[in-house]
């Protein structure tokens, strides 16, 4: 079993959590902006958002019949991952009312498998071609998946910033017993 | 007390592989980024099932990175042979769509465009592996953590008692 960072005062916990919930805030919004930025930038400046539609092309297909639209072109993701992404906005924006930043605890993981079984069943639905559903289902399945998501997400990161910090902290050093106190009989016989 | 690391590589290796493919072929890879999250919870399942004692969400972050990082490389590999497929793939689905539309949207064509344009080059190779490795490493990390709270909680087994040897004949 791997070597577990020693019990940390909530301060210590404080010190890890804010900043990467901090970062994780700061990067969603970009992610997010930058969703919305490739259509906008479509009739300004094309090879700026072609370079934004390919930077989120290993993320999702991009199909245009299953994207919002935004200045009348497709966004870069499709309706379901936007859902997700947003979701998991919203679950930031919930993160410090619901946890705090003084304790990180993985959700239960029976919440987790309940707002899975929506989008799962969208998902199936639509692979074995039982449905098609329209853009805004696929986008409130996603949200709700998404929002529980942070919660995981920083507790993880959070988890391995304390690691790093408590291995360079290192243990406490133990007294020397080779050298003897300043009040000591000893000392003052060696002076 | 076993204080053994989890070894994290191999089951990043496995589930890498796996998620990676799966996000390059054509027609499965339309759960998008769920591959990758779904690949960092498999990851997540073989370290639990490889490591004696519970794991914790910073050991799910360290797996569920490594198997992004090894995803990517796997799409990005498997995307280059496939690129025409899609094509392909994409071309039928417009056919069909264009006999019941009287014009297709022009987003349609374009996407056909940016997935069938361009021959092979390292530099973009790179570039997109590059960015997708990031990407996925960061989607990783969120399907460890999740794995590991769904397979990760073990109790740790007690200890057994020491025996009672003989009392000290010298006590």
């Amino acid at each position: 079993m791997r070597e577990r960072i020693p019990p940390t005062s909530e301060a210590a916990v404080r010190r890890a959590v804010i900043p990467v919930f901090a970062l994780t805030l700061a990067g969603t919004l970009a992610w997010l902006s930058a969703i919305f930025l490739a259509p906008c930038l479509k009739s300004r400046s094309p090879a700026a958002a072609a370079f934004l539609y390919s930077f989120f092309s290993p993320v999702c297909h991009q199909i245009p019949g299953r994207s919002f639209t935004f200045d009348g072109y497709p966004l870069a993701v499709c309706g379901r991952c936007l859902g997700i992404y947003a979701g998991f906005l919203a679950g930031l924006v919930i993160y410090p009312f619901a946890r705090g930043f003084s304790r990180i605890s993985l959700p239960p993981a029976r919440l987790f498998l309940l707002l899975s079984v929506p989008v799962g069943l969208d998902f199936a639905g639509g692979f074995v071609r039982i449905w098609a559903s329209p853009i805004g289902l696929r986008f409130a399945v996603g949200a709700l998946w998404g929002i529980l998501l942070p919660f995981y997400f920083i507790t993880g990161v959070s988890e391995l910033v304390l690691w790093r910090s408590s291995r360079k902290k290192g243990p406490e050093p133990s007294p020397r017993i080779d050298e003897p106190a300043l009040d000591s009989p000893r000392r003052k016989n060696i002076e | 007390m076993n204080n053994r690391k989890p070894e994290y590589l191999v089951p990043a290796l496995i589930a890498g592989a796996v998620s990676g493919a799966l996000s390059g072929i054509p027609f499965v890879n339309c759960l998008c980024c769920l591959w990758i999250i779904g690949g960092a919870v498999l990851a997540s399942f073989l370290l639990a099932r490889n490591t004696a004692g519970p794991l914790t969400a910073g050991d799910g972050a360290i797996v569920g990175a490594l198997t992004g990082i090894v995803a990517a490389v796997i799409d990005s590999l498997i995307s280059v042979p496939l690129r025409p497929v899609n094509a392909v793939f994409l071309r039928r689905i417009m056919d069909s769509l264009a006999r019941f539309s009287d014009q297709m949207p022009a987003q349609w064509q374009e996407l056909m465009q940016r997935n069938s344009a361009g021959g092979f080059s390292v530099s973009g190779f790179l570039f997109g592996l590059f960015f997708s490795a990031a990407i996925f490493a960061v989607l990783g990390v969120l399907g460890g953590v999740i794995g590991v709270s769904i397979f990760g909680r073990k109790k740790t087994p007690a200890s057994p008692l020491p025996s009672q040897g003989p009392p000290d004949a010298t006590a």
